[in-house]
């Protein structure tokens, strides 16, 4: 009869507008988060955004003309010559899966779209469902309510944006909502204590880990959610039953991602999530066995497990050390977890010259979060002061992700969705209390003493302003969040533009002109060298052979690139000789203005090239007397004869601007160049864009016998000799 | 206009022509009376127009004649026309058949005379050919700053079956550097131009070795391959897309291609091509041109009264050897190509359209996509093209495919810049096909939707769950009921205000009755509800409970306020004392179902 009741009118109940009003608002977070996110497509257009992406692109499309065999099998020639990579076993392959399958099954049903736009729009649409997973947790933390604002919040948060928007196809994109998902059905699987949730954890978490290195993360987070359960003695049944169930299966699942493999159960990041399920079974044994001893065998048994528990691990693991199979310290060139971070960073200065690795500043925390980043503490407070288990949980994700947040720019990401249901929380109880019904409030008998304000102590006038006050700060997230996406994020950086005085725009699409040039203009496999920031786009706008790229995973490939660049032109040939380089190519911002230009990121190659070739390349040949780094006349000798210098200023000198400088004033730096007479001996210039912003250079094939300073011989002739035999036709 | 092409026609064809020709054409006594010969070598093309005055000096009538290109010439040969020339300055084309002649190497044609020309008559012919490829840079290598230098290589003298016997050439060049030409009869060269002749008397089939070398900077570009695909739709769209591979072939870039003396220098560079215009049909619109990398931001656009210009500025200046791609599309309204009569229809579209000034196609690939469930195709094409196997494509909505047609060529000029019309037959019914399948996609999207939340797919029973439900459900009901009896209430009010006014006792009793009635079966209602709540353990009931209490005092304060109001109309009490015991009555009530409705919140 219930049934019937629902169908003879579900919106006479509050529960259907209520799920109506939700449905509507999270369909209208989507639809906002999405639309903010498009600035670059309806400014520029539908492309690829920066340097990952371009890769993740160049898979994708590898993926869907290859099939998915392929894919895993690929072998990439074309990338870190002459080594190739195993793409592969190399790469987390969620995000190619993703826009693949999204594609496949589109032209399965005849949507005619091309990869390429799946892969702009992937994550876009993306946040959506990212929304979406964090209303759902947010609503087993606290109310549906809060988790409405949660969701809008995300949408338009930039602290996510400025990683997801339309063309910046990369894997944060589709992982913060694996993250979030995951989240959700962790705690509710701790929330219910049933199996069918701690699976769906385990596959959303199989997600994760096939999409984004920052599983690390969810892997550390969750065991520390348990441990700190136990601590605070709220063990049950509910938490066993998630976390065991947790662990086997995502570690089994999480060990099927090739790229993966077996770091789970070798590696130091993983392991508290092996010693805490270990804890687990030992506490709930013990629990079964206080029901079943007296007190006194009880403590001695105790004892005994734990000092032998304790005795095992240790020499275990000293055992595994030793003969290797455990590796402590083992780091990519892009960890996610901070402590690792921190010693690449003293030790390897490739990591330290990527700028999404510095520490964050206090700017670019209310830059990318805004009011948020006030107003969470109070949603931690809220939930720390009603606790219960899964706003641990909560606490414990905030607090860890604040700190990683501090430590690197990058993993702003991750504490971007927690500050985002923190603060919707502490919103939301302001709300409820400053706009309740004011008839119920009256009313004595309905009234329900809310569990941290007494009602009485509102003022009639205090509602209002309070209520307008809030409105106004949200308002101004709003516009704060669009004016931050239209302006910080949403530069393709592949197409530059400007602006003229009249406000008309002019597109500088020198990167493409030169990477088409490339592409269509070179022998197929030519050989292009670069520094390592435009490896991904040269394979994959220019379709050629590069020898690094921004898979940074060889340094010492990496430091040859970087010592020719350095080194003078003859030395730097027979490097380019040894590999087999036909083209440079080198990004020169000098005649407008652009200031991430080689010249600028040039002590980084000179450090990594000394750091692998310290008696050739030595970082203070490159400086003045003074210390300084000066391109101009008073610059070092060693800087104005190296190759990437004569690259970038070839012909250079000759070059007038305008009337008020000299010809060879370079733009970026405001300086005179000091060498304005470079004569390039083994290289010849191929091309060069409009605005001199990309140059390639032709490395000259070496001549066929290096000629011969002699004089003919003087030979008398003493007699005339005539053959009297004609010669083969084929000499004529 | 009919020109004729004969590379795709069954050779047998021909030689059953040139059978039955033969005759008419070798006994004939047909002269060249004057000959004027042009080649226009201007661009990167060989143009060659001649003007001949055909003379009839035989004994019979004749009713065609033979037109004829050398050997070395005929492998580039792109477009060959040949028309009358009227006394009203009006040309008729002449229809051409490929044949041969017997002993003579070349390329030969038979041109059908309109009319048979007499014995003495004489008749003036326009023929006028196109060749490609014919001119070759000399040298092959150039460095940036040199000039582009070509060489030609052709007859001094009209290639014919008739001898001759008056003939001037006049070739005009792209400049005026010459290096070298061949000087003979003393040649006049004024500017641009070299006048050969006139030449008197020249046998038939006479050949003479003509070669120029000169400068042309003029655009060498070639057109490697074009795919052209037109899509059409019944909903009003046509929507065109070229993918264009082109290449520079003229000679080749020699060294480093200096930026700095393109952007200073006026004359480096200056055989390379940095744009060129493409001119769309008039109705275009949505024109995009990109290739695999995105939109080529260096174009403009430019709206004209009679077509749409877009000046097409590849991503970087072509030299030579040089090559790009890049795709370039539009759409069309459909009512200015698409015909019907019912359900038969007609479009009439360009084969191919223009790329650039002197275009020179090498291969084309037309596709057209004729809306699904096009039947009966049937393709007139304005020169033989040679038709491959019919595809399907898949697109927004489709089910069985759409029918392309496929067809390709080479060797195309601005010549062919011609209408191809098919026909083809296609039930308007099937119009509704796509609505139809939204339609109902979404049917089913929410007949699932609604299947799903309607029933209950779990595998095991949540008691708890169910009492809730149950509990719910029950409240639900209880709540209906409660402010149904209210209403009641709210009714008996009327009926006594309208007694107090009509004072007509028996409605006031019938009322009453009604009230008494109704109100006992839903307060049994009500009751049972109750013992429900009871029986699933809720302690919901007591509220039930508590609110039939209240209800009970409600209902007689109703009671006594109708008594009231009787004993006001029968005059036992006055007004002022009614008012009065009717406020605080009122007062109590309002208190009474404030409470109730406090209670109904609460369930």
């Amino acid at each position: 009869k219930a049934y019937l009741l629902c169908l003879s009118g579900g919106l006479t109940q509050p529960a259907g507008w209520q799920s109506l009003l939700s449905f509507t608002i999270l369909f209208l977070a989507w639809l906002a988060g999405f639309s903010s996110r498009l600035f670059a497509v309806i400014r520029f257009e539908s492309i690829i955004h920066e340097f990952d992406p371009w890769f993740n692109y160049r898979s994708t499309h590898h993926l869907t003309t290859n099939g998915f065999y392929e894919f895993l099998n690929w072998f990439d020639e074309r990338a870190w010559y002459p080594l190739g990579r195993i793409v592969g076993g190399t790469v987390y392959p969620g995000l190619m899966m993703t826009a693949g399958l999204i594609h496949y099954i589109l032209n399965l049903l005849h949507v005619t779209v091309h990869i390429r736009d799946v892969c702009v729009f992937l994550a876009p649409v993306f946040s959506g469902l990212t929304a979406i997973s964090t209303f759902l947790l947010t609503r087993e933390l606290w109310n549906q309510g809060a988790g409405l604002l949660a969701a809008c919040f995300i949408a338009i948060v930039p602290g996510y944006i400025s990683r997801s928007v339309a063309g910046s196809f990369d894997n944060e994109g589709i992982a913060i909502f694996a993250l979030q998902f995951t989240y959700y059905l962790w705690v509710k699987s701790v929330k219910t204590g049933s199996v069918f949730w701690a699976i769906g954890c385990c596959l959303s978490y199989f997600y994760m880990v096939s999409a984004w290195g920052g599983y690390v993360f969810i892997i550390n987070l969750i065991p520390l959610h348990v441990f700190v359960l136990l601590l605070m003695q709220r063990f049950s049944r509910r938490l066993y039953i998630a976390y065991s169930t947790f662990y086997i299966v995502g570690l089994v699942l999480s060990m099927q991602i090739p790229f993966v493999g077996f770091q789970p159960i070798r590696t130091s990041e993983h392991m508290a999530a092996a010693g805490v399920f270990a804890l687990l079974q030992a506490y709930a044994f013990l629990q079964y066995l206080k029901d079943r001893l007296t007190r006194q065998e009880f403590q001695t048994l105790f004892f005994l497990g734990v000092s032998l528990a304790a005795g095992g691990v240790f020499l275990t693991v000293i055992y595994l050390t030793y003969t290797g199979e455990f590796l402590f310290a083992t780091f990519n060139t892009k960890p996610s977890l901070p402590p690792m971070l921190r010693y690449a960073k003293i030790h390897i200065p490739i990591i330290a010259s990527v700028s999404e690795h510095q520490p964050t500043t206090w700017v670019s925390f209310f830059f990318d979060l805004h009011i948020l980043v006030c107003t969470f503490p109070a949603g931690l407070w809220f939930c720390i002061k009603n606790i219960n288990d899964e706003r641990v949980f909560v606490a414990l994700y905030a607090i860890s992700a604040v700190y990683f947040a501090g430590v690197m720019v990058r993993l702003m990401l991750t504490l971007t969705p927690v500050v985002c249901m923190l603060s919707a929380i502490a919103f939301s109880s302001v709300f409820e209390h400053y706009l309740g019904d004011d008839m119920k409030r009256e009313n004595p008998g309905s009234v329900k003493q809310h569990p941290f304000y007494p009602v009485k102590n509102i003022s009639v006038y205090s509602k209002p302003i309070v209520t307008m006050l809030m409105l106004m700060l949200l308002m101004m997230f709003a516009v704060h969040c669009t004016w931050v996406t239209s302006n910080a994020y949403s530069s393709p950086s592949v197409v530059l533009a400007s602006y003229n005085h009249d406000g008309s725009r002019n597109i500088l699409d020198d990167f493409r002109e030169a990477y088409y040039w490339l592409r269509q203009n070179t022998d197929e496999h030519a050989r292009v060298m670069s520094w390592w920031d435009y490896g991904y786009q040269i394979a994959g706008m220019a379709n050629r052979t590069t020898l690094v790229d921004n898979n940074t995973w060889n340094n010492s490939h990496i430091a040859l690139v970087g010592k020719a660049m350095s080194s003078n032109e003859s030395a730097a040939y027979e490097i380019m000789k040894s590999l087999d380089v036909d083209y440079v190519l080198i990004i020169f911002g000098g005649v407008i203005g652009y200031s991430g230009d080689d010249i600028n990121k040039f002590l980084w190659m000179v450090r990594i090239a000394e750091g692998e070739h310290p008696k050739d390349i030595r970082e203070s040949d490159y400086f003045t007397p003074q210390g300084e780094f000066r391109v101009d006349k008073a610059g070092s000798p060693t800087l104005l004869n190296c190759l990437m210098y004569k690259m970038s200023y070839y012909r250079f000198g000759e070059m007038q601007l305008d009337f008020r400088t000299p010809p060879g004033f370079d733009r970026t730096r405001n300086a005179e160049i000091g060498n304005k007479d470079i004569r390039l001996k083994h290289l010849e210039e191929a091309f060069t864009s409009e605005h001199w912003l990309v140059r390639i250079y032709r490395v000259k094939k070496q001549e066929n016998r290096q000629a011969l300073d002699h004089k003919f011989r003087n030979i008398a002739a003493k007699q005339k000799f005539t053959s009297k035999k004609v010669l083969p036709s084929r000499f004529h | 206009k009919m020109y004729e092409f004969f590379n795709q026609i069954p050779p047998i064809f021909f030689a059953l022509i040139a059978c039955f020709f033969r005759a008419s054409l070798c006994a004939e006594g047909l002269v060249n009376e004057d000959v004027k010969r042009t080649l226009d070598l201007s661009s990167h093309l060989a143009k060659i127009t001649a003007e001949i005055q055909l003379a009839n000096h035989g004994a019979s009538r004749v009713s065609g004649f033979t037109l004829a290109l050398e050997a070395e010439l005929a492998p580039h040969l792109a477009f060959i026309g040949a028309s009358v020339k009227g006394e009203e300055e009006e040309d008729e084309s002449l229809e051409l058949k490929e044949t041969t002649v017997h002993g003579q190497s070349g390329k030969f044609f038979e041109a059908q005379l309109p009319s048979s020309l007499a014995p003495g008559a004489k008749l003036r012919v326009k023929v006028e050919t196109v060749f490609s490829h014919m001119l070759k840079p000399f040298p092959t290598h150039i460095t940036q700053a040199e000039r582009q230098l070509v060489v030609f290589q052709g007859n001094h003298y009209l290639y014919s079956p008739y001898p001759t016997r008056s003939q001037t050439t006049r070739v005009r060049l792209a400049s005026k550097t010459v290096e070298s030409y061949t000087k003979l009869g003393n040649p006049t060269k004024s500017d641009e131009t070299v006048e050969y002749g006139p030449f008197k008397d020249v046998p038939p089939f006479s050949q003479d070795a003509m070669k120029i070398h000169y400068e042309n900077n003029t655009p060498f570009i070639t057109i490697s391959s074009v795919t052209r695909t037109i899509e059409v739709s019944h909903w009003g769209n046509i929507a065109v897309e070229e993918t264009i591979d082109l290449r520079h072939t003229g000679a080749f870039l020699k060294g480093p291609f200096s930026r700095y003396d393109y952007q200073r220098q006026s004359d480096s560079g200056i055989s390379s091509v940095k744009s060129f215009k493409t001119i769309l049909p008039a109705s275009a619109q949505d024109v995009y041109y990109r290739d695999e990398i995105g939109n080529i931001s260096t174009s403009h656009l430019q709206v004209l009264d009679d077509s749409v210009e877009v000046e097409i500025r590849p991503r970087f200046p072509l030299f030579g050897g040089w090559k790009t791609h890049y795709i370039i599309g539009y759409n069309l309204p459909s009512y200015e190509y698409l015909y019907n009569l019912g359900d038969q229809y007609a479009l009439k579209i360009r084969l191919v359209d223009h790329v650039y000034d002197d275009q020179v196609i090498d291969q084309l690939t037309v596709k057209l996509i004729l809306p699904e469930g096009a039947r009966n195709i049937h393709v007139d094409t304005p020169y033989p093209i040679t038709r491959s196997q019919d595809e399907l494509h898949y697109t927004y909505l489709d089910t069985f495919g759409r029918p392309v047609l496929v067809a390709t060529k080479n060797n195309l000029v601005e010549q062919h810049i011609q209408d191809v019309v098919v026909h083809y037959t296609f039930n308007k019914i099937l119009m509704l096909q796509e609505p139809l399948l939204v339609v109902g996609l979404f049917y089913i999207l929410f007949f699932t939707v609604i299947i799903y939340v309607r029933l209950d797919f779990s595998i095991t029973k949540d008691p708890a769950a169910e009492v809730r439900m149950k509990v719910a459900s029950i409240t639900e009901q209880v709540l209906t009921l409660v402010n149904k009896r209210l209403g009641l209430y709210r009714h008996m009010d009327e009926v006594v205000n309208r007694y107090k006014q009509t004072r007509d006792t028996g409605a006031l009793n019938s009322g009453r009755k009604t009230l008494e009635a109704e109100h006992r079966t839903l307060s049994n209602d009500i009751s049972a509800l109750q013992a429900r709540l009871k029986a699933e353990g809720s302690d919901l009931a007591e509220k039930v409970g508590e609110i039939q209490k209240l209800d009970n005092q409600l209902k007689d304060l109703v009671c006594r306020s109708c008594q009231e109001a009787e004993r006001l109309v029968a005059g036992k009490v006055k007004k002022d004392a009614y008012i009065d015991s009717d406020k605080t009555l009122s007062g109590k009530r309002q208190e009474l179902v404030s409470r109730i409705d406090s209670l109904l919140d609460a369930l």
